[in-house]
């Protein structure tokens, strides 16, 4: 009774950021962080600072995400820090 | 796995995100967690829950779940080791669907047998059952109910049946399914020596010079004593390997000398063997003078189907005189096997003269330290208690017996087979340590150490695993209950002999298990069950080991164990409801009683008191109970063979072992038993002294090759065997919900060799049917995976509950064991 | 494809009668689908068979799988068809062994394999781990049939380290 999946070729791609937000905006700031899908915050430093992550399926994807943040009036600065692509297309032998 | 890396990447992108922004790291990206208090697992130790090796484990809990097991280092099994199933344990008990609540099938709140399964508290499952049991005493007295049980109980929880069986509702129709797997081992033993279970240990396999597999793929059924074998073979040049089969599969991958043989004829090579030792002059004189006996056995003896089938027609022998036989001398002995020459043999066996000789030089040679093992290519056969004696035969001529590395060894395939099953005697015809139903001694004896009044035990042997499920389909076993087994996918001929008995309106079929079953769905009544470390149990493997250990964690609510199940469904009858007027007479004190006090609460079980057991251990049931029950059930059971060769130690002394072999003697284990300076019993000055026979002798059997029930023809054109794979146990209910194990083995196909599949016209991974008198089933063809099957011949294993190889078995079974043959078939296969 | 048409055939002829019918079919159906309880035979009567799907195929990534305890012996992430493991060959071992792994870039074997029984390291990988089948399998692109709630150990901890941080 075997289900067989067979895989298709697809991208997972991770990037992690820093906000610095108007510190009164904080809590605006975070919340539309939290709206994007794709979207975690892991920490915020004692200075306000935002850690946070977010995953998507091409550079598009991620881009325009990013850019709904980049483009926030409680952010004042937003830096890239990390983005990492995993390659998720398979290949199969047709063996067992 | 993508979900681990897409994990593993995104904690490296938090890891540097929180760096820039000068932030501790938070834990879920933390790469590594140090505090002691969080990292820490509580180990403990437990028998592996799968085969008859016996390997022990080391089970890893975290929180009440458990999160690791792997080999423990210190079991002298398997050091350290154990194969893929063993390293999975972990998760056989995690399956999504397991079972938390009982089951009944019902319509508008009533039980109807062709109602809708429908949850029901455990009260209530109780109340049907104890309905339908008194039910169906009341109409046809004890012989209307029945259990099948299992070679996975814990020795407890069978010794717990057999009581509430064979004392309690007084009838022996209690059998497990280990009767499909060593019953023949068991009749072989039993015959040859007059005692269960080898003589040999597992030490065998560091001290041999040769090992000789005989319808036994070690490789993949035991591997962890397949890694010991390897390791033996492959450090010591010397060592030579002999592997006989009807087809090739893994373990002919280390064989000097790879052999295979016609189906069947595995009895006339036996034979052969022993006419080249005699005929070669390596007969040990000595030996057999003063420790054997010679007896020629009755043939004929048909194959255990039913009385009307054609071919028990034509038997002339299969009435009560089967397992008889006569005394002859070692001269008419060596006059008969003289029919088996290699010219004979090799033409019957398909096997070449030299390979033959070779295999016999092994035997024959007085230098060579042998070890044969076996397994299901000897037991499930229509003439299996005779390839158990002819086995025997050879080693007895030769003397290569009961001494390191000289052993001819019976391997299980169930983790308590041996322990639970053959020790315990949870067969329609035994009791403990050997004792039978039918011998009045022994009935004595039963009901003196159970304080029961004479004539509580019946002596009519119950109906064994494969009569149970003719009865049922008759109409008469009517209240069934079927534990740790899986029987409707087990069972040969499903069709005309497995399902109909379970759907039959007169019957009422009660299933104990984790998760649901090909036989759970054929019950009426699901009881949800605990497995392996959610309760307190022993195991016993084949080299006489008894292992125990403790619960580790809690069952999934609702779930309860075996034991539990049978100990409180007997607070269900007062002894009125299960006992003739008469027989209460006999002992009035247990008037107004429950089966509960009398079996258990009040008798030798009761005895242990709740501080005995360790204040931080989980023991569900025991605590239910209110009293150490697994101890109690252990020592009573254990005072049957105390100073009878059967003797345990102290209940708990075997927590703090890893397993000891018994006789357990003055604290000391027995290695070798029936030679002296090893086996205490053994009489000084005797050498070896069989003392399971009265003169001490065992005896060696003059016993013919004959064809087997069903052979293939024009239409029926092709041998089918069927057996297990590595990656799974028996058939599938745990390994196949464990996600890694059902990735290596998804499927059950049909192993065939590429011209038989050619000849068909069909392709490796074609759609097939396998088509018998009896049925068919539906797989897909594999000609270059690890069966490699000779022409003629095809294997499909079982494990796979989604095509049903059992539908095209038969259900023939050796007439002196009952065991079936699950090896020889006549099928043909058609595209589909 | 075959399948596929069978099976819209059967849903034209169902709209037909479902006028009719309706009642009847759901509780049969729904009957015979709560009876139908072995998960693996995925609601499947005993008396009958669903077709058997394809052989599935051996994933041939390479890529390493997470284990899912520390003692787990990974599983083989690449395929292993004709691989020769017999007593003059160990196909495996050109990969794995020691002195191969710079040229494979492939996993070393465990240290532990190089213990004999009593525990004393070889020079060589013992013989007891000679047969690598035994402990690594190699794995189908197949979906499992039943989900296992299995917890990696690794999770409790976290759990527990975020409930630390948080006091």
């Amino acid at each position: 009774m075997t289900k067989n999946t067979k895989s298709t070729t697809q991208e997972y791609h991770v990037a992690s950021l820093v906000a610095s937000p108007i510190l009164a905006q904080i809590d605006e700031v975070k919340a539309a962080i939290n709206d994007v899908a794709g979207m975690e915050i892991h920490a915020t430093s004692d200075e306000g600072k935002i850690v946070f992550t977010v995953e998507g399926c091409s550079y598009k994807d991620i881009d325009q995400k990013i850019e709904i943040i980049r483009i926030h009036k409680g952010v004042l600065n937003l830096s890239p820090v990390y983005h990492q692509v995993l390659d998720e297309s398979t290949d199969i032998d047709t063996t067992i | 796995m993508t979900i681990n890396r897409r994990e593993f990447i995104k904690a490296n992108a938090i890891v540097a995100a929180a760096a820039v922004a000068g932030v501790s790291v938070p834990a879920v990206a933390s790469n590594l967690i140090t505090s002691s208090d969080i990292t820490k697992l509580k180990w403990d130790k437990a028998p592996c829950r799968f085969c008859g090796t016996g390997c022990s484990i080391n089970v890893g809990v975290m929180d009440g779940k458990i999160v690791a097991t792997h080999g423990d280092i210190k079991s002298p099994v398997n050091k350290g080791l154990s194969c893929v199933k063993g390293y999975f344990l972990s998760k056989i008990m995690y399956g999504k669907d397991r079972l938390t609540t009982p089951l009944l099938r019902m319509t508008n709140g009533k039980y109807d047998k062709e109602g809708e399964f429908t949850p029901i508290s455990w009260d209530q499952a109780f109340n049907v059952m104890a309905e339908k049991a008194k039910d169906a005493l009341k109409k046809d007295g004890p012989t209307a109910v029945g259990m099948f049980g299992s070679g996975q109980w814990t020795v407890q929880e069978g010794y717990a049946a057999l009581k509430l069986m064979k004392a309690g509702f007084r009838t022996n129709n209690i059998d497990p399914n280990a009767r499909h797997c060593m019953a023949s081992a068991v009749g072989g033993f039993i015959r040859t020596f007059g005692i269960d279970e080898p003589m040999g240990c597992y030490d065998d396999l560091e001290a041999a010079d040769a090992f000789v597999l005989w319808g036994s793929n070690m490789a993949e059924m035991h591997p962890i004593l397949w890694t010991r074998l390897t390791d033996r073979r492959l450090s010591a040049p010397h060592v030579k390997v002999a592997v006989l089969s009807t087809f090739e599969h893994r373990s002919f991958d280390l064989a000097d000398n790879g052999m295979i043989f016609t189906p069947q004829t595995d009895l006339a090579i036996l034979n052969y063997i022993a006419h080249y030792i005699i005929e070669t002059g390596r007969v040990n004189k000595d030996f057999i003078n003063k420790h054997t006996n010679f007896r020629l056995g009755e043939t004929d003896i048909g194959y255990g189907l039913r009385p009307e089938h054609p071919l028990e027609q034509k038997a002339k022998n299969n009435g009560k005189t089967k397992g008889s036989s006569t005394p002859i001398d070692f001269d008419e002995y060596a006059k008969f096997v003289s029919t088996y020459t290699a010219e004979y043999t090799s033409k019957l066996s398909g096997v070449p003269e030299h390979k033959l000789k070779e295999l016999a030089e092994l035997y024959a040679d007085p230098k060579i330290k042998v070890t044969s093992f076996w397994t299901m290519g000897f037991n499930q056969h229509t003439r299996g208690v005779w390839a158990n004696n002819l086995v025997y035969n050879i080693h007895l001529l030769t003397g290569k017996i009961s001494t390191p590395g000289n052993s001819p060894f019976s391997l299980t395939g169930q983790p308590s087979a041996c322990g639970t099953a053959r020790e315990v005697g949870t067969f329609s015809h035994r009791l403990p340590a050997d004792l039978v139903v039918a011998n009045p001694k022994h009935r004595a004896i039963a009901e003196k150490i159970w304080d029961l009044p004479e004539g509580t035990i019946p002596a009519k042997p119950g109906y064994h695993a494969v009569l149970q499920n003719r009865m049922l389909k008759d109409g008469k076993l009517n209240f069934y209950w079927v534990q740790c087994n899986n029987n409707m996918q087990a069972a040969a001929n499903i069709n005309e002999e497995a399902y109909p008995g379970y759907r039959n309106p007169k019957n009422f079929i009660v299933v104990s298990d984790p998760y649901p079953t090909v036989t759970a769905q054929a019950a009426d009544l699901i009881l949800p069950t605990a497995m392996w470390v959610e309760k307190e149990g022993v195991y016993g493997n084949a080299e006489r080991r008894t292992q125990s250990w403790y619960q580790m964690v809690e069952a999934p609510s609702g779930a309860k164990s075996d034991m539990w199940q049978l100990v409180e469904f007997s607070k269900r009858f007062k002894v009125e409801d299960v006992w003739p007027e008469e027989l209460i007479a006999k002992k009035p004190d247990v008037r107004g009683k429950t089966l509960f006090e009398i079996l258990y609460k009040d008798a030798a079980v009761g005895k242990f008191s709740l501080d005995e057991i360790p204040e931080d251990r989980l023991n569900d049931e025991s605590r239910d109970f209110g009293f150490y029950i697994q101890k109690g059930l252990f020592e009573e059971y254990a005072s049957f063979g105390r100073g009878h060769a059967h003797d345990l130690a102290p209940y708990d002394r075997y927590h703090k072992e890893r397993g000891l072999r018994w006789p357990v003697v003055n604290g000391k284990e027995t290695k070798w038993r029936f030679k002296e300076g090893s086996d205490p019993y053994v009489k000084p000055g005797s050498g070896w002294d069989f003392y399971g026979k009265p003169d001490g002798r065992a005896i060696i059997f003059a016993l013919p090759y004959e064809p087997a029930a069903e052979s293939p023809d024009e239409e029926y054109d092709l041998w089918l065997s069927t057996g297990r794979v590595l990656e799974h146990w028996h058939s599938g209910s745990m390994t196949q919900r464990v996600p890694e194990l059902y990735k290596a083995m998804p499927d059950a196909l049909v192993y065939m060799h590429p011209e038989d599949a050619k000849k068909r016209n069909m392709r490796r991974g074609d759609l097939v049917k396998l088509i018998s008198r009896r049925g068919e089933v539906q797989t897909r063809v594999e000609t270059r995976g690890r069966n490699k099957p000779p022409k003629g011949l095809v294997y499909m294993p079982w494990f796979d509950a989604s095509r049903l190889v059992n539908k095209v078995t038969l259900d023939a079974t050796d007439p002196l064991s009952k065991e079936t043959d699950y090896k020889k078939c006549a099928i043909k296969i058609v595209k589909v | 494809m075959k399948k596929l048409q069978l099976t819209s055939i059967a849903g034209l002829i169902v709209l037909v009668f479902m006028s009719v019918l309706t009642p009847l079919i759901a509780t049969a159906a729904d009957k015979a689908e709560i009876n139908t309880v072995a998960t693996l035979r995925d609601h499947t009567e005993i008396t009958s068979q669903k077709e058997p799907d394809r052989i599935p195929q051996v994933i041939n990534k390479d890529i390493k799988q997470a284990r899912s305890y520390p003692m787990q012996p990974p599983v083989i992430p690449h395929t292993t068809r004709s691989y020769e493991v017999n007593k003059n060959n160990n196909k495996c071992m050109s990969c794995h062994s020691r002195h191969r792994t710079e040229q494979s870039q492939a996993p070393m074997v465990s240290v532990t394999h190089f213990m004999n029984r009593d525990g004393n390291f070889l020079a060589e990988i013992s013989p007891r781990r000679y047969f690598c089948n035994q402990c690594h399998v190699t794995q189908v692109d197949a979906e499992p049939l039943v989900e296992n709630t299995f917890t990696d150990m690794h999770s409790l901890m976290k759990k527990k380290a975020s409930t630390s941080e948080k006091h």
